[in-house]
């Protein structure tokens, strides 16, 4: 969305790889987190292995954001839109990597789970996957786009995903009472339940920034009424 | 083209005089109002319309690109303007504290005395460090040594090279750095106890070290003085001053808080030229 070429090609083409680096690493922690529950609810112990290998991957992009984003300040010096971007993009790389560290513990625990018979609440998970990946993809495509309508539209989306959380976390401990035998596999359940609820934290954290970056408004730690009225 | 300080022969014999004794008392930085100034070089318009105010006891920043019309506009401040033949305002007004600057009855001399001048290119006279910053003073009337030499170590002090000359005070000026160079010329333009400072790229010809003790110098200094610098120096602008202007073919395109301006301009014009997309 850099309207205009800058003077110093070399800037132009630090920043793009800056934000290319960005988006790669978005995509890398999207797919591990599609091979994570998939691993999950298709009981598949390869997919939860290469979701937690991915990671490794994941992590190396992030302080390879850091070092070309203070590079980028200390040659540049950028401002105004030029700064934000940098700064930006040095910001949403902890919120992408710790949404790939979610995938992670998905992975671990459903090979855990995947050692035991398999509980049919397993399903539950799938829907507030969906909500949380959605919440994700948009707050990166609104970060892309510097789309800031869509990026504020993420934000109310979060409370939604606590709910239905709080909700699954209800079921889950009932079940518990119910069955005891099987108290790991849905304390397991619950854990992931967590990491979808966390996922939309982040996304929701990537959507301020995506906002900051796009105009320069700070929208953290607003009430929602504030953000509402903007 | 130098100031009163440097250019004795436009010194008036009306100037008003200090009273043997009595420290001139300085007055609180003073706001400039410029309304809808146009200004001519012969039949050529380098302003059109320019309205800003600046405040008191801060920094303003003049930015834009080569001959926008920023210098020209700065000179207009102290009609430095009027040397130069064919050059005028030609419609709009100046006013310090609500006095328009080029009304009849206005001492051009006085004036620069309240509004001093520092160059791109450091000038001192070919004379001592003392002697270039007594100068003004005696210029002013001041001939008691007791009170010249107050004035000397105050203006030395307040442009922190004090320290670094109280040794040599009869030493030729030319025998100091650069940096010390354009610090005692802006101790010059403190002695004679200006209400406004005007900087025209002061740190253009400095190297890293002496443009950061300038810098300290204009931060210290604006608590005082109303301090308006002309920089080609982005980061210098954002690092010193409170307010910025951005100047465009003559025509004040932004003007606003530094910190908004480098952070989220609101015309595009200002965005393309500060992250460097033209110029």
């Amino acid at each position: 969305m850099i309207a205009q070429r800058h003077i110093l090609g070399t800037f132009d083409e630090a920043l793009a790889s800056l934000r290319n680096n960005v988006l790669m690493m978005a995509g890398l922690t999207e797919s591990a987190f599609e091979r994570a529950i998939r691993g999950l609810l298709d009981r598949d112990d390869d997919l939860c292995a290469n979701a937690i290998a991915d990671d490794e991957e994941i992590d190396q992009l992030e302080k390879q954001i850091d070092k070309d984003g203070i590079d980028l300040l200390l040659r540049f010096q950028p401002v105004a839109s030029d700064l934000r971007r940098v700064v930006s993009a040095m910001k949403l790389s902890p919120n992408i990597e710790r949404v790939a560290d979610q995938a992670t513990t998905v992975a671990r625990r459903a090979r855990k789970l995947n050692r035991h018979p398999a509980l049919p609440e397993t399903e539950l998970i799938e829907p507030l996957y969906a909500l949380a990946m959605s919440m994700f993809k948009d707050a990166i495509d609104a970060y892309t786009r510097e789309d800031v309508p869509q990026a504020m539209a993420i934000i109310p989306r979060d409370e939604e995903l606590d709910e239905e959380n709080a909700t699954l976390q209800k079921q889950l401990i009932d079940r518990m009472g119910q069955d005891p035998d099987q108290l790991r596999g849905y304390l397991n359940l619950i854990f992931i339940a967590r990491c979808m609820e966390r996922v939309g934290d982040h996304a929701t954290n990537i959507a301020e920034d995506a906002v900051y970056a796009a105009a320069a408004e700070d929208i953290r730690h607003q009430p929602q009424t504030a953000v509402d009225e903007r | 083209m130098v100031s009163l300080i440097e250019m004795p022969e436009t010194l008036s014999p009306q100037l008003p005089r200090q009273s043997e004794g009595t420290p001139p008392t300085p007055e609180p930085g003073s706001t400039i109002q410029i309304d809808d100034v146009d200004f001519e070089y012969g039949s050529l318009r380098v302003l059109h319309d320019v309205t800003v105010e600046i405040p008191p006891r801060a920094v303003t920043a003049f930015i834009g690109p080569s001959g926008c019309g920023k210098t020209t506009l700065l000179r207009c401040i102290n009609r430095m303007n009027d040397l130069i033949d064919n050059a005028r305002i030609t419609s709009g007004a100046i006013r310090i504290d609500g006095v328009d600057i080029n009304a009849s009855d206005v001492d051009v001399v006085d004036l620069r005395r309240r509004v001093g001048m520092v160059f791109q290119k450091s000038n001192p006279f070919p004379k001592s460090i003392y002697e270039n910053i007594s100068y003004g003073l005696r210029i002013a009337g001041v001939t008691r040594r007791a009170q010249i030499d107050e004035a000397v170590e105050k203006s030395l002090r307040a442009a922190a090279l004090w320290e670094e000359v109280k040794d040599r005070l009869e030493a030729n000026a030319f025998g100091l750095s650069g940096g010390q160079q354009q610090r005692l010329c802006i101790a010059r333009a403190l002695a004679v106890e200006p209400e406004i400072v005007l900087m025209d790229e002061p740190c253009s010809a400095l190297d890293p070290i002496a443009t950061a003790k300038v810098e300290e110098l204009i931060y210290q200094l604006k608590t005082q003085y109303t301090i308006v610098i002309v920089t080609h120096n982005m980061q210098q602008a954002g690092r010193c001053s409170d307010h910025t202007a951005f100047f465009y073919l003559g025509r004040v395109i932004e003007f606003g808080a530094t910190s908004k301006i480098f952070s989220n301009p609101g015309e595009r014009q200002t965005e393309d030229y500060i992250t460097g997309r033209f110029g």
